[in-house]
């Protein structure tokens, strides 16, 4: 289910109705929620419910056994047994073609005359995410970080809580099933903030991303002709803004309806685009991966603690999976392969380099950061290394005969919009939603969300899905 | 922060705001029309599944679905056809689909338009591919499809505002539409000439002309400029890999207790013209019956069809459409090919 469709409209208010309905008590509120999850999930594909239910035992089974255990090996055992499963799971569904492809290239390259159909295999919606989730409660609980779950349905509702079920954010167990133990009800204010944020959220998502940016950018990246290097910057920088819209989108209206619920997700995006340093923009981007392969991946490799070739290989390796982790093509690799050179490049400037950032370089190294940034956009939107090729040789004016794809409105539209979403995010670095709108005048406040409102209704969102589904 | 006083700013703005603009656009000659989009097409086919040997199912392009009015048939038949056609797609897809994937042994009409129906048997030709498109919706679309549309169906059925169509008018009032008809200088413009919709569906995917089509010359000769414009860019239309196809389709059809029928729907003026043309009927239509073996239907062969005059040289305006499914339906019975199951 989409939180952009009108079915989940209908969800929403049974969920709500059932929730705030003096007819459960905390324990059957959550066995509500644990089935409103299976439900949301399901209407997409039933059977796929398996997978999630096979994680969830797993995990468990695997938390309540490292919690007991004492002895070493059998604790490694127990954390391989979950790895195996968990990354079993996602290296069949997601990758298991894409491997079958590079072998069968691979095969070919050395002479073997080697031929395979496509398994045709189908993801999972939002497999990466659960996966990643699970994965840190038995990791955080072998490392003696955390305890298990106090219940079965806590655990599991952890891993399926319908709002960030399919697109994160990544939680934590320390984070969120902590939250299950005690009754929750948002108050009025928070259940208002709620729906402000999944207002804000689908008007991200429905008006900004669907129907602003993405045809630019659909027009761009699927053009099989060499552009003009106006529209090759349009459809990138198009693309930079659905995909900040469409993920930013998703994450709004998932810590909103949680808040609705009385639960707090944490933030997944702090104004990404106002970044200065790529370091700084990890820290803005969606942070619950970023922070999870920092802790689960980075420092596990040596972090910064074994010198500084092995920190940088480290970096390296943990932003190339990071890469694969988005999708399974070698164009995710050179993405995440770009900004692990991005980062590398940094430290080494940052070691001989002082600078001291004041509101002038600041926003002069914003706006380097941001364009560094749209050029790796280019491999992870083109489908293929020939399409980002002409992209790229004709954003840096390699092509000055290229064809103009993109209409004078459209260009401008872009190129405002792209504008006005760089000086939001350097404007709100600092800063958090919830603080401006406390700051806002009521009425100034009750008109935005009108204008977003009438907006999305607009729009008529056709209910496209969210980009980060596919990962 | 006092939300509650900003939700309730915001409730009030939004009724006003949308009110007027519901407003704006029935005073614009805007109503509420159902999207006749996969989903509606989906819902449609299932039917196919449960139909009996007695049932009608009715497949082709928008000649078909503009020209047979479901209720006339039914009024004349006994029995409403399920209605299949589909605009800017050839039939031939869907019809492989029942003869592959269902137990259906009833009549299937099949309406010819040359352009669409004479082209290869592949998913890259655009016909083609439109309606593998809804053929794929029917068996991988997901539960909460099903629920979206299930749900849309009377909002859209009450609200003009909700008129963004899945074939993309250009007088759609989606955001994304209404945004794409601003030009600013003559960069990159669009060869294609802006179309415009001019029928509205219902449940039954029941096609009924706008009045405005038959009435207004100016707005029929904007469509009339979408077909000329279609009809110069087509590729030449190919006839034996569609013949080789139905005539292995045909048999397995048939034995079954299937029959088939074709049908060629009026069409007038340069349209006309520019199809007797480039896919005369001796070499595309008669050829296609004579090697498939198959009984057609030819406007053109019987008085009481080739009486009508196609607003914007295509489609037949509703109230003649009217008329021409009941003389179609007339003529197969005469035919032996209908019978009025209410009657007998």
């Amino acid at each position: 289910m989409l939180f952009n469709s009108l079915s989940f409209v209908v969800f929403l208010i049974i969920v709500m109705a059932l929730y705030y309905a003096p007819l459960f008590n905390w324990k059957n509120k959550k066995r509500m929620l644990l089935l409103a999850s299976y439900t949301f999930y399901g209407l997409w594909n039933p059977p796929l419910i398996l997978l999630l239910w096979i994680s969830t035992v797993v995990d468990w089974t695997t938390g309540n056994k490292l919690v007991k255990e004492e002895n070493q090996r059998k604790r490694k055992m127990w954390l391989l047994l979950s790895m195996v499963v968990n990354l079993g799971f996602l290296g069949f569904f997601k990758y298991g073609d894409f491997l079958l492809e590079n072998f069968v290239s691979l095969m070919n390259v050395v002479g073997v005359d080697f031929q395979a159909q496509p398994m045709d295999i189908i993801l999972p919606m939002g497999i990466s995410f659960y996966t990643f989730q699970t994965m840190s409660y038995t990791i955080d609980i072998y490392k003696r970080k955390i305890q298990p779950a106090n219940t079965f349905l806590d655990f599991a509702l952890y891993v399926t809580f319908f709002p960030q079920l399919v697109a994160g954010p990544i939680v934590r167990a320390k984070d969120l099933i902590t939250q299950f133990y005690e009754p929750k009800r948002a108050t009025v204010n928070q259940f208002l903030f709620g729906l402000f944020s999944l207002t804000l959220g689908l008007f991200l998502k429905v008006v900004l991303a669907d129907a602003l940016m993405a045809s630019t950018s659909d027009a761009v990246y699927d053009s099989k002709d060499i552009l003009h290097f106006w529209d090759a910057w349009a459809g990138t920088l198009a693309f930079s803004g659905q995909i900040f819209f469409d993920f930013a989108g998703y994450s709004t209206c998932a810590i909103g309806i949680a808040l609705m619920l009385g639960i707090v997700l944490p933030d997944n995006f702090m104004y990404p685009y106002a970044s200065i340093g790529f370091s700084d923009f990890w820290k803005r981007w969606h942070i619950s991966l970023s922070s999870w392969l920092r802790d689960y991946l980075y420092i596990p490799l040596g972090g910064n603690r074994h010198g500084i070739t092995r920190m940088y290989v480290a970096l390296m390796l943990t932003m190339l999976l990071g890469g694969l982790w988005h999708g399974a093509a070698w164009t995710f690799v050179v993405w995440g392969a770009l900004h692990g050179i991005y980062l590398v490049i940094e430290k080494l400037l940052k070691s001989s380099i002082k600078i001291k950032i004041n509101a002038f370089n600041g926003i002069i190294l914003a706006l380097l950061t941001y364009t560094c940034i749209n050029f790796t956009w280019v491999f992870f939107r083109a489908r293929s290394f020939e399409t980002a090729q002409n992209v790229l040789t004709s954003m840096l004016y390699l092509n000055p005969e290229g064809k103009a794809i993109i209409g004078g409105f459209d260009l401008l539209k872009v190129f405002a919009l792209t504008a006005i979403l760089f000086f939001c995010h350097w404007f709100m670095r600092n800063t958090k939603v919830e603080t401006v709108a406390g700051k806002t005048p009521t009425w100034l406040l009750g008109v935005v969300w009108a204008a977003m409102f009438v907006l999305i209704c607009i729009a008529q969102g056709t209910g496209e899905q969210f980009i980060y589904f596919q990962f | 922060m006092k939300l509650k006083k900003s939700f309730f700013i915001a409730l009030l703005l939004s009724v006003i705001a949308l009110g007027y603009w519901e407003y704006h656009l029935r005073s614009q000659g805007y109503i509420a029309v159902i999207d006749d989009n996969k989903a509606l097409w989906a819902e449609t086919y299932k039917k196919v599944q449960k139909a009996s040997s007695e049932d009608v199912v009715l497949l082709g392009s928008s000649r078909v679905h503009f020209d047979i009015q479901v209720d006339t048939w039914e009024k004349k038949a006994g029995i409403k056809p399920i209605m299949l056609a589909s605009d800017g797609t050839t039939p031939t897809p869907v019809f492989k689909d029942i003869v592959n994937n269902t137990d259906y042994n009833g009549l299937v009409v099949i309406g010819i338009a040359p352009g669409l129906f004479f082209t290869p048997n592949s998913r890259d030709v655009f016909f083609w591919n439109r309606a593998a498109v809804r053929l794929e919706h029917y068996y991988e679309g997901t539960y909460a499809q099903y629920l979206n549309h299930k749900v849309s169906i009377p909002l859209e059925n009450s609200f003009a505002f909700l008129n963004g169509n899945e074939e993309d008018w250009n007088d759609d009032v989606d955001l994304k539409t209404m945004l794409e008809q601003i030009r600013i200088g003559e960069r990159a413009q669009s060869p294609i000439p802006p179309f415009y919709n001019f029928a509205k569906v219902d449940l039954d995917r029941n096609v009924t002309m706008f009045e405005k089509t038959e009435t207004d010359t100016a707005f029929a000769n904007t469509i009339i400029k979408v077909w000329h414009f279609l009809g110069k860019g087509a590729p030449p239309a190919i006839k034996e890999p569609v013949i080789e196809l139905y005539n292995e389709l045909i048999p397995r059809f048939e034995a079954r207790g299937g029959r088939v029928v074709f049908l060629r729907n009026p069409s007038t003026g340069g349209t006309r013209f520019g199809e007797n043309m480039a896919i005369p009927r001796k070499d595309f239509y008669d050829e296609f019956l004579k090697q498939t073996n198959s009984k057609g239907y030819h406007f053109e062969d019987y008085e009481q069809l080739n009486q009508f005059d196609c607003p914007e040289e295509s489609h037949l305006y509703t109230p003649d459409a009217r008329i021409f499914t009941a003389e179609l339906v007339k003529i197969m019975m005469n035919d032996g090919l209908l019978i009025n199951t209410k009657t007998n």
